[in-house]
């Protein structure tokens, strides 16, 4: 007898749930909490699963709830395409958000070929090229396009007659050396001297070498294409060194946890931000405001937050259509113009035939250990920049 | 017959050349490859992929046994080797526009001539010393990659096109797994052959003492150069295969941690033995999957925590491979042993 309630019981529980499944979008997110980018990969997941959270209790998906599957993998590729293939296979995702260069780059044919939108957090520029990666899609400014908004920045503010002396430090890696060529044309365009190149790996715990050599170089300024970690290394050896070089990094090179790590020497360091700052004034910032509870979320939080919303809001599109499938939010994606991300980022525009979803780079610099904002350089979407 | 005698008595030639020896054996082992070409007919799309990752890995862990357990030379190169057959493969299929059937083999050809060149220090040196030395292979093998962009595609790493066979494509998972389990058993029968020949007996005669398989007129330089290449050989096939499974590859993932990741597979399942090579394989390729899903399933059951819990996995992970060093510490392959032992007395043991 009991053994048929209890199976009388799970059938009508089979029963109201294959109605709910119905009204759940799957969503999966491969996400570094544990791994070699875990200190600002785990602040994205949260912001990811914050929005996600704020989704659901704001109407979901024209009512549609999301159930958003996050799972850390640890940077490791094996196991991020592990991740993708129960993703695709046992959850039936509908889209995924993923993580860095490692996993987004392992990914990219298979999510072409399985027709799976895959929102990165690597902004490698040549992720931005459709006819390269159909289904890659990120919603913060590219690497190359963040370095040319620096050297463009310096340059506007260059006052002496001679060129300007410009170095390029970054790691040894895809991420490190992605933006380094389409920095060195644009250098060279905009008048500068390139006068070194150094290779300080992410992990470092000095640069001396590396900054000695450039000593001797003596360069005007010199780009960081690091992470946290490795640019405070960096920041830290060049004021005990003694460079009199200004030092400026992308958008994963600082945030507001950095002077903590430099204990003053990130004076003067400029860089890019993906996002709005916490605390920043707009409609998009008091709602993170008031999920937060006013605590301090960092850069990478908001703009995993912000990745969430943006393909939120392309879902919301594909639902009404009723074209919730991989090549639908695909093309509702790539119709996306001017989106207004509750001014949390620029707005943002795909195309079937450029991914770029901004080309403005947005600069903040260390003051008295704050950020700082300098300004928004907008750069033109230039095709011959289109995946350089 | 399907009773082995008790002891090791080969009383024919043709019984010493047997390596399944009674009947059951024989059953069970054909039962087994019958199953592992039937369970993609039943199992889901992930489990297959899954067994496609640990035929891979079971080719690799093969390579490293070769090298490391049976010919005692300790190889932290093995990652990079992979690499090296992975794009080798890759610019094989893509350049001279070979099929795979033959660029696979090449690829493992150029995998075993690095090796051998990577091996060359082993004239000279001898344990950690040697192992430091395979090491520099890696980290110069990890920098060819990411700056050959010709071959490599440097940072942005290079599609890997998928096998045809006539208007057949090898793009689906089954595919990929037939394909790969069927290179993975042909590999276990090399190995298992290989070690019953003379190079492989000479393998193993130079681990357990090498003065004297020198005296016995072993060429030392020869063998380890030889086990190296075998090795390396291996880890060249299963790149490819690794390039064939993802369809695209990048210099990211032939690191140090994939070499040490190898060699924590063989001492866990067992140093030479070809057995041992497959249950490492397997243990270390589902230890963190399990891991993950299980973190996974435990944070969204706590979602307050969620994050906490998944960031035990490592922990948890490391503490699982101490614990098997500590319990097991002739790996998983000596544990088989006793099972199989247990169960042929039972019920009557000692």
């Amino acid at each position: 007898m009991k053994r048929l309630t209890a199976s009388i019981a799970l059938a009508a529980l089979a029963f109201l749930a294959a109605p709910l499944a119905g009204q759940e979008i799957v969503i999966g997110n491969i996400a570094d909490i544990t791994g070699g980018t875990g200190d600002v990969g785990k602040p994205y997941a949260e912001g990811i699963k914050a929005y996600t959270d704020y989704i659901n209790a704001n109407g979901g998906i024209n009512g549609k709830k999301i159930k958003l599957l996050q799972q850390d993998y640890g940077y490791k590729i094996p196991e991020a395409l592990a991740l993708y293939k129960k993703f695709k296979d046992q959850d039936k995702v509908v889209a995924i958000q993923g993580w860095g260069s490692g996993d987004t780059e392992a990914l990219k044919e298979q999510v072409a070929k399985d027709q799976i939108p895959y929102f990165s957090a690597s902004y490698s520029a040549h992720l931005t090229d459709p006819s390269k990666s159909p289904y890659n899609f990120f919603c913060a400014v590219d690497y190359s396009t963040a370095l040319r908004g620096c050297l463009k920045y310096i340059k506007d503010n260059w006052k002496e007659k001679r060129k300007p002396k410009v170095a390029f430090i970054y790691p040894d890696v895809g991420y490190g050396k992605a933006p380094i060529p389409a920095g060195k044309a644009y250098a060279l365009e905009l008048g500068f001297e390139i006068v070194g190149e150094e290779n300080v790996d992410l992990k470092a715990l000095e640069a001396t070498t590396q900054l000695l050599s450039l000593k001797k170089k003596d360069p005007d300024f010199a780009w960081v294409g690091g992470t946290k970690p490795s640019t405070s290394v960096i920041l830290k050896d060049a004021k005990k060194l003694g460079l009199r070089t200004k030092f400026f990094g992308n958008i994963w090179s600082a945030d507001e946890e950095s002077p903590k790590m430099t204990a003053g020497a990130e004076e003067g360091f400029l860089f890019v931000v993906g996002a709005a700052l916490y605390g920043d004034k707009g409609p998009g910032m008091d709602v993170i405001k008031k999920v937060s509870g006013g605590q301090l979320r960092v850069s990478s939080w908001i703009r995993g937050w912000v990745s969430m919303m943006v393909m939120c809001e392309v879902l919301k599109v594909a639902d009404k259509n009723h074209e919730l499938t991989g090549p639908g939010i695909r093309k509702y994606a790539e119709q996306l113009n001017n989106l207004n991300t509750q001014g949390l980022t620029a707005p943002i525009t795909y195309s079937s035939s450029d991914h770029r979803p901004f080309t403005s780079v947005i600069l903040a610099e260390f003051a008295g250990g704050k950020m700082v904002r300098k300004g928004t350089i907008d750069l033109p979407r230039r095709a011959d920049w289109k995946g350089f | 017959m399907s009773v082995a005698h008790c002891g090791d008595f080969r009383q024919t030639y043709q019984d010493d050349r047997m390596v399944l020896r009674t009947r059951f054996i024989r059953i069970a082992v054909g039962a087994f490859i019958l199953l592992l070409y039937l369970s993609p007919l039943v199992a889901s799309n992930y489990v297959t992929s899954t067994m496609t990752t640990i035929a891979i890995a079971v080719i690799g862990a093969l390579g490293i046994n070769v090298v490391t357990g049976f010919t005692g030379q300790i190889s932290l190169g093995q990652g990079a080797f992979m690499g090296v057959g992975a794009f080798a493969c890759s610019y094989f299929m893509r350049v001279a526009s070979m099929p795979f059937w033959l660029a696979m083999p090449m690829a493992g050809l150029t995998a075993a001539a690095v090796g051998m060149i990577f091996g060359l220090p082993s004239a000279r040196l001898k344990g950690l010393y040697l192992a430091i030395a395979t090491l520099a292979a890696q980290f110069i093998l990890q920098y060819v990659f990411l700056h050959l962009d010709a071959v490599t595609g440097g940072s942005n790493g290079i599609a890997s096109p998928p096998p045809e066979f006539r208007a057949f494509s090898f793009d689906g998972d089954r595919s990929k797994y037939y394909l790969t389990i069927t290179v993975a058993i042909a590999a276990v029968i090399f190995t298992t052959n290989l070690l019953r020949s003379r190079s492989g007996r000479a393998f193993i005669a130079v681990r357990d003492h090498h003065l004297s398989a020198e005296i016995m007129g072993v060429n030392l330089f020869k063998y380890r150069l030889l086990s190296f290449s075998v090795s390396a050989f291996y880890a060249g096939i299963a790149g490819s295969l690794w390039g064939m499974y993802t369809g695209y590859i990048s210099a990211e993932h032939f690191t140090i941690t994939e070499s040490i990741n190898y060699l924590a597979m063989i001492i866990i399942g067992g140093l030479g033995s070809v057995l041992g090579s497959i249950f490492g394989a397997i243990f270390m390729t589902l230890l963190p999957q399990a891991l993950t899903v299980g973190t996974g399933a435990l944070a969204d059951i706590f979602p307050k925590i969620g994050f906490l819990i998944m960031s035990f996995k490592d922990g948890v992970f490391g503490i699982i491979v101490i614990l098997f060093l500590i319990f097991e510490p002739d790996g998983l392959a000596h544990r088989w042993r006793m099972i199989k032992t247990y169960w042929k007395l039972y019920p009557f043991s000692y």
